[in-house]
Protein backbone atom coordinates (compact mmCIF):
# COMPACT_ATOMS: atom_id res chain seq x y z
CA UNK A 1 0.00 0.00 0.00
CA UNK A 2 1.38 3.41 -0.97
CA UNK A 3 0.50 6.34 1.22
CA UNK A 4 -0.04 9.67 -0.49
CA UNK A 5 0.67 13.08 1.00
CA UNK A 6 -2.93 13.73 2.05
CA UNK A 7 -3.23 10.42 3.87
CA UNK A 8 0.16 10.93 5.47
CA UNK A 9 -0.81 14.37 6.80
CA UNK A 10 -4.08 12.98 8.19
CA UNK A 11 -2.31 10.13 9.92
CA UNK A 12 0.23 12.54 11.39
CA UNK A 13 -2.60 14.50 12.97
CA UNK A 14 -4.37 11.39 14.18
CA UNK A 15 -1.52 9.23 15.41
CA UNK A 16 1.32 11.68 16.00
CA UNK A 17 4.88 12.28 14.81
CA UNK A 18 6.23 8.91 15.92
CA UNK A 19 5.40 6.83 12.88
CA UNK A 20 6.67 3.69 14.65
CA UNK A 21 3.68 3.98 16.97
CA UNK A 22 1.05 4.24 14.27
CA UNK A 23 -1.52 1.41 14.07
CA UNK A 24 -0.01 -1.74 12.64
CA UNK A 25 -2.09 -1.71 9.46
CA UNK A 26 -0.71 1.66 8.29
CA UNK A 27 2.69 1.69 10.01
CA UNK A 28 4.74 0.07 7.27
CA UNK A 29 3.21 2.23 4.55
CA UNK A 30 3.97 5.29 6.66
CA UNK A 31 7.58 4.28 7.27
CA UNK A 32 8.06 3.47 3.60
CA UNK A 33 6.69 6.86 2.56
CA UNK A 34 8.93 8.56 5.11
CA UNK A 35 12.02 6.78 3.82
CA UNK A 36 11.44 7.91 0.27
CA UNK A 37 10.45 11.54 0.65
CA UNK A 38 12.16 14.53 2.22
CA UNK A 39 8.82 16.36 2.14
CA UNK A 40 7.32 13.69 4.41
CA UNK A 41 10.33 13.93 6.74
CA UNK A 42 9.83 17.70 6.94
CA UNK A 43 6.18 17.16 7.87
CA UNK A 44 7.19 14.75 10.63
CA UNK A 45 9.69 17.26 12.03
CA UNK A 46 7.05 19.98 12.03
CA UNK A 47 4.56 17.70 13.76
CA UNK A 48 7.15 16.74 16.39
CA UNK A 49 7.80 20.42 17.06
CA UNK A 50 4.08 21.07 17.41
CA UNK A 51 3.71 18.13 19.79
CA UNK A 52 6.56 19.42 21.97
CA UNK A 53 4.66 22.68 22.32
CA UNK A 54 1.44 20.85 23.21
CA UNK A 55 3.35 18.77 25.77
CA UNK A 56 4.69 21.92 27.40
CA UNK A 57 1.17 22.65 28.61
CA UNK A 58 0.99 23.45 32.31
CA UNK A 59 0.24 20.50 34.55
CA UNK A 60 0.07 20.43 38.33
CA UNK A 61 0.46 17.15 40.16
CA UNK A 62 -2.37 16.35 42.58
CA UNK A 63 -1.88 16.55 46.32
CA UNK A 64 0.10 13.51 47.44
CA UNK A 65 -2.70 12.70 49.89
CA UNK A 66 -5.44 12.68 47.25
CA UNK A 67 -6.02 8.92 47.39
CA UNK A 68 -5.91 8.85 51.19
CA UNK A 69 -8.37 11.74 51.36
CA UNK A 70 -10.87 10.02 49.06
CA UNK A 71 -10.59 6.75 50.98
CA UNK A 72 -11.06 8.37 54.38
CA UNK A 73 -14.09 10.41 53.22
CA UNK A 74 -15.66 7.23 51.85
CA UNK A 75 -15.02 5.46 55.16
CA UNK A 76 -17.00 8.12 56.98
CA UNK A 77 -19.99 7.58 54.75
CA UNK A 78 -22.27 4.86 55.95
CA UNK A 79 -22.78 2.45 53.12
CA UNK A 80 -26.41 2.27 52.03
CA UNK A 81 -27.87 -1.17 52.71
CA UNK A 82 -29.46 -2.95 49.79
CA UNK A 83 -32.85 -1.38 49.36
CA UNK A 84 -35.91 -3.26 50.61
CA UNK A 85 -39.49 -2.88 49.42
CA UNK A 86 -40.14 -0.39 52.24
CA UNK A 87 -37.10 1.71 51.32
CA UNK A 88 -38.13 1.58 47.69
CA UNK A 89 -41.61 2.86 48.52
CA UNK A 90 -40.23 5.59 50.75
CA UNK A 91 -37.82 6.69 48.03
CA UNK A 92 -40.69 6.64 45.56
CA UNK A 93 -42.84 8.84 47.80
CA UNK A 94 -39.96 11.22 48.36
CA UNK A 95 -39.42 11.37 44.62
CA UNK A 96 -42.97 12.47 43.85
CA UNK A 97 -43.27 14.88 46.81
CA UNK A 98 -47.01 14.34 47.28
CA UNK A 99 -49.06 16.61 49.56
CA UNK A 100 -49.69 15.28 53.07
CA UNK A 101 -53.37 14.13 52.61
CA UNK A 102 -52.43 12.27 49.45
CA UNK A 103 -49.50 10.69 51.26
CA UNK A 104 -51.77 9.52 54.11
CA UNK A 105 -54.34 8.12 51.68
CA UNK A 106 -51.63 6.35 49.74
CA UNK A 107 -50.09 4.95 52.94
CA UNK A 108 -53.48 3.61 54.07
CA UNK A 109 -53.96 1.99 50.69
CA UNK A 110 -50.50 0.42 50.79
CA UNK A 111 -51.06 -0.85 54.36
CA UNK A 112 -54.46 -2.22 53.32
CA UNK A 113 -53.00 -4.04 50.35
CA UNK A 114 -50.14 -5.32 52.46
CA UNK A 115 -52.51 -6.72 55.10
CA UNK A 116 -54.64 -8.23 52.35
CA UNK A 117 -51.68 -9.98 50.81
CA UNK A 118 -50.11 -11.05 54.11
CA UNK A 119 -53.33 -12.45 55.56
CA UNK A 120 -54.79 -14.60 52.82
CA UNK A 121 -56.76 -16.76 55.29
CA UNK A 122 -59.03 -13.87 56.20
CA UNK A 123 -59.84 -13.08 52.60
CA UNK A 124 -59.87 -16.53 50.97
CA UNK A 125 -62.94 -18.77 51.08
CA UNK A 126 -62.86 -21.08 54.08
CA UNK A 127 -64.26 -24.52 54.62
CA UNK A 128 -67.35 -23.01 56.21
CA UNK A 129 -68.63 -21.77 52.89
CA UNK A 130 -69.74 -25.14 51.45
CA UNK A 131 -71.50 -25.92 54.70
CA UNK A 132 -73.38 -22.66 54.56
CA UNK A 133 -74.32 -23.32 50.98
CA UNK A 134 -75.49 -26.81 51.82
CA UNK A 135 -77.58 -25.43 54.67
CA UNK A 136 -79.03 -22.86 52.35
CA UNK A 137 -79.91 -25.49 49.74
CA UNK A 138 -81.37 -27.70 52.42
CA UNK A 139 -83.45 -24.80 53.65
CA UNK A 140 -84.65 -24.11 50.08
CA UNK A 141 -85.85 -27.69 49.77
CA UNK A 142 -87.97 -27.17 52.83
CA UNK A 143 -90.00 -24.62 51.01
CA UNK A 144 -93.13 -26.18 49.73
CA UNK B 1 -4.51 -6.44 58.56
CA UNK B 2 -4.77 -5.72 54.86
CA UNK B 3 -5.50 -8.07 51.99
CA UNK B 4 -3.61 -7.74 48.78
CA UNK B 5 -6.16 -7.19 46.05
CA UNK B 6 -3.72 -5.99 43.40
CA UNK B 7 -4.11 -9.23 41.45
CA UNK B 8 -7.81 -8.57 40.86
CA UNK B 9 -8.99 -6.74 37.77
CA UNK B 10 -11.14 -3.62 38.04
CA UNK B 11 -14.37 -5.41 37.28
CA UNK B 12 -13.83 -7.95 40.09
CA UNK B 13 -13.06 -5.12 42.48
CA UNK B 14 -16.32 -3.39 41.59
CA UNK B 15 -18.20 -6.59 42.39
CA UNK B 16 -16.57 -6.52 45.83
CA UNK B 17 -17.42 -2.84 46.24
CA UNK B 18 -21.04 -3.77 45.52
CA UNK B 19 -20.79 -6.06 48.55
CA UNK B 20 -19.58 -3.11 50.61
CA UNK B 21 -15.92 -4.14 50.82
CA UNK B 22 -13.95 -1.02 51.54
CA UNK B 23 -10.60 -2.60 50.75
CA UNK B 24 -11.68 -3.15 47.17
CA UNK B 25 -12.61 0.52 47.02
CA UNK B 26 -9.17 1.47 48.40
CA UNK B 27 -7.49 -0.63 45.75
CA UNK B 28 -9.42 0.97 42.92
CA UNK B 29 -8.78 4.49 44.23
CA UNK B 30 -5.05 3.82 44.60
CA UNK B 31 -4.95 2.26 41.17
CA UNK B 32 -6.74 4.97 39.21
CA UNK B 33 -7.07 8.28 41.10
CA UNK B 34 -4.08 9.91 39.39
CA UNK B 35 -5.12 9.10 35.86
CA UNK B 36 -8.63 10.45 36.38
CA UNK B 37 -7.22 13.50 38.12
CA UNK B 38 -5.06 14.10 35.07
CA UNK B 39 -8.07 14.27 32.76
CA UNK B 40 -10.09 16.36 35.23
CA UNK B 41 -7.21 18.82 35.62
CA UNK B 42 -6.93 19.26 31.88
CA UNK B 43 -10.67 19.85 31.59
CA UNK B 44 -11.13 22.29 34.47
CA UNK B 45 -7.63 23.90 34.49
CA UNK B 46 -7.42 23.96 38.27
CA UNK B 47 -5.79 21.55 40.73
CA UNK B 48 -8.18 21.84 43.70
CA UNK B 49 -11.27 21.69 41.53
CA UNK B 50 -9.93 18.66 39.68
CA UNK B 51 -9.21 16.91 42.97
CA UNK B 52 -12.72 17.62 44.24
CA UNK B 53 -14.25 16.28 41.03
CA UNK B 54 -12.24 13.06 41.23
CA UNK B 55 -13.25 12.68 44.86
CA UNK B 56 -16.93 13.19 43.98
CA UNK B 57 -16.67 10.63 41.21
CA UNK B 58 -15.15 7.99 43.49
CA UNK B 59 -17.70 8.69 46.22
CA UNK B 60 -20.45 8.16 43.68
CA UNK B 61 -18.87 4.81 42.92
CA UNK B 62 -18.70 3.95 46.61
CA UNK B 63 -22.31 4.96 47.26
CA UNK B 64 -23.81 3.51 44.11
CA UNK B 65 -21.51 0.90 42.59
CA UNK B 66 -24.51 -0.58 40.82
CA UNK B 67 -24.34 2.38 38.42
CA UNK B 68 -21.61 0.43 36.65
CA UNK B 69 -23.47 -2.36 34.95
CA UNK B 70 -21.26 -5.33 34.14
CA UNK B 71 -23.87 -6.66 31.72
CA UNK B 72 -23.24 -3.73 29.39
CA UNK B 73 -19.70 -5.03 28.87
CA UNK B 74 -18.11 -1.60 29.21
CA UNK B 75 -14.69 -1.52 30.85
CA UNK B 76 -14.70 0.12 34.27
CA UNK B 77 -12.15 2.76 33.21
CA UNK B 78 -14.14 3.65 30.09
CA UNK B 79 -17.27 4.10 32.15
CA UNK B 80 -15.45 6.05 34.86
CA UNK B 81 -13.80 8.38 32.32
CA UNK B 82 -17.36 9.19 31.25
CA UNK B 83 -18.39 9.88 34.85
CA UNK B 84 -15.42 12.20 35.42
CA UNK B 85 -15.90 13.93 32.06
CA UNK B 86 -19.57 14.61 32.77
CA UNK B 87 -18.76 16.00 36.21
CA UNK B 88 -16.14 18.29 34.64
CA UNK B 89 -18.53 19.51 31.96
CA UNK B 90 -21.23 20.23 34.57
CA UNK B 91 -18.63 21.98 36.73
CA UNK B 92 -17.48 24.18 33.85
CA UNK B 93 -21.06 25.10 32.99
CA UNK B 94 -21.71 26.25 36.55
CA UNK B 95 -18.46 28.16 36.75
CA UNK B 96 -18.35 31.79 35.67
CA UNK B 97 -16.17 32.43 32.61
CA UNK B 98 -12.57 32.72 33.75
CA UNK B 99 -11.15 36.18 33.09
CA UNK B 100 -7.90 36.18 31.19
CA UNK B 101 -5.07 36.49 33.69
CA UNK B 102 -2.61 39.36 33.65
CA UNK B 103 -0.03 36.98 32.28
CA UNK B 104 -2.16 36.15 29.28
CA UNK B 105 -0.49 37.24 26.09
CA UNK B 106 -3.50 38.74 24.38
CA UNK B 107 -1.31 39.73 21.48
CA UNK B 108 -2.25 36.45 19.84
CA UNK B 109 -5.32 38.25 18.56
CA UNK B 110 -3.12 40.14 16.14
CA UNK B 111 -2.48 37.71 13.31
CA UNK B 112 0.77 37.81 11.45
CA UNK B 113 2.71 39.33 14.31
CA UNK B 114 5.57 37.07 15.40
CA UNK B 115 5.98 37.25 19.11
CA UNK B 116 8.48 35.31 21.17
CA UNK B 117 7.12 34.32 24.52
CA UNK B 118 8.78 32.93 27.60
CA UNK B 119 7.90 29.44 28.81
CA UNK B 120 5.25 30.52 31.29
CA UNK B 121 3.56 32.78 28.78
CA UNK B 122 3.50 29.95 26.28
CA UNK B 123 1.80 27.72 28.85
CA UNK B 124 -0.86 30.31 29.56
CA UNK B 125 -1.37 30.92 25.86
CA UNK B 126 -1.70 27.22 25.17
CA UNK B 127 -4.23 26.79 27.95
CA UNK B 128 -6.27 29.65 26.59
CA UNK B 129 -6.16 28.33 23.04
CA UNK B 130 -7.31 24.91 24.20
CA UNK B 131 -10.03 26.50 26.33
CA UNK B 132 -11.28 28.31 23.23
CA UNK B 133 -11.80 25.05 21.35
CA UNK B 134 -15.32 23.62 21.19
CA UNK B 135 -16.01 21.28 24.12
CA UNK B 136 -15.91 18.06 22.08
CA UNK B 137 -12.66 18.98 20.36
CA UNK B 138 -11.11 19.75 23.76
CA UNK B 139 -12.22 16.41 25.09
CA UNK B 140 -10.98 14.52 22.04
CA UNK B 141 -7.52 16.04 22.19
CA UNK B 142 -7.31 15.56 25.95
CA UNK B 143 -8.25 11.89 25.77
CA UNK B 144 -6.12 10.97 22.77
CA UNK B 145 -3.12 13.25 22.99
CA UNK B 146 -2.71 13.98 26.69
CA UNK B 147 -4.16 10.78 28.18
CA UNK B 148 -2.75 8.59 25.41
CA UNK B 149 -5.96 6.62 24.85
CA UNK B 150 -6.62 4.89 21.57
CA UNK B 151 -9.05 6.49 19.15
CA UNK B 152 -11.43 3.58 19.71
CA UNK B 153 -11.47 3.96 23.49
CA UNK B 154 -11.80 7.75 23.32
CA UNK B 155 -14.70 7.35 20.89
CA UNK B 156 -16.40 4.93 23.27
CA UNK B 157 -15.96 7.33 26.19
CA UNK B 158 -17.42 10.19 24.18
CA UNK B 159 -20.19 8.03 22.77
CA UNK B 160 -19.31 8.83 19.15
CA UNK B 161 -18.10 6.82 16.17
CA UNK B 162 -14.35 6.54 15.62
CA UNK B 163 -14.58 8.58 12.42
CA UNK B 164 -16.28 11.42 14.30
CA UNK B 165 -13.63 11.30 17.00
CA UNK B 166 -10.87 11.42 14.39
CA UNK B 167 -12.47 14.39 12.72
CA UNK B 168 -12.62 16.18 16.10
CA UNK B 169 -8.91 15.51 16.74
CA UNK B 170 -7.91 16.75 13.31
CA UNK B 171 -9.94 19.93 13.59
CA UNK B 172 -8.62 20.63 17.09
CA UNK B 173 -5.00 20.14 16.06
CA UNK B 174 -5.34 22.19 12.88
CA UNK B 175 -6.91 25.07 14.82
CA UNK B 176 -4.20 24.95 17.45
CA UNK B 177 -1.43 24.77 14.84
CA UNK B 178 -2.83 27.77 13.07
CA UNK B 179 -3.09 29.81 16.25
CA UNK B 180 0.27 28.77 17.66
CA UNK B 181 2.17 29.43 14.43
CA UNK B 182 2.96 33.09 15.15
CA UNK B 183 4.62 32.14 18.43
CA UNK B 184 6.88 29.38 17.16
CA UNK B 185 10.58 30.08 17.66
Amino acid sequence: MIMDLKQFKENLLLYGADVHRWPEEIRNAGLEALKNSSEFRFLVDEEAKFERILKSRKYEEPDSYLERRIISVALQIKKNPPSSLGTFLLELLAEFRLPRPALIALSVLIIGFTIGFLDPIASAPTEQDPTTLQAFLYYEEEIP
Amino acid sequence: MGFNLSHLDDESLILQIKEGKHQAFEEIVNRHAKRFYSLAYRLVFNREEAEDIVQDAFLKLWNKPELWDSRKRVKFTTWFYRVVTNLCIDHNKKKKPVPLSDKTPIRHEQPGQDVLLDHQQKQVLLDNLIRELPERQQLAINLCFYEGLSNEEAAEIMGVKVKVLQSLIMRAKMTLKEKIKPYLD
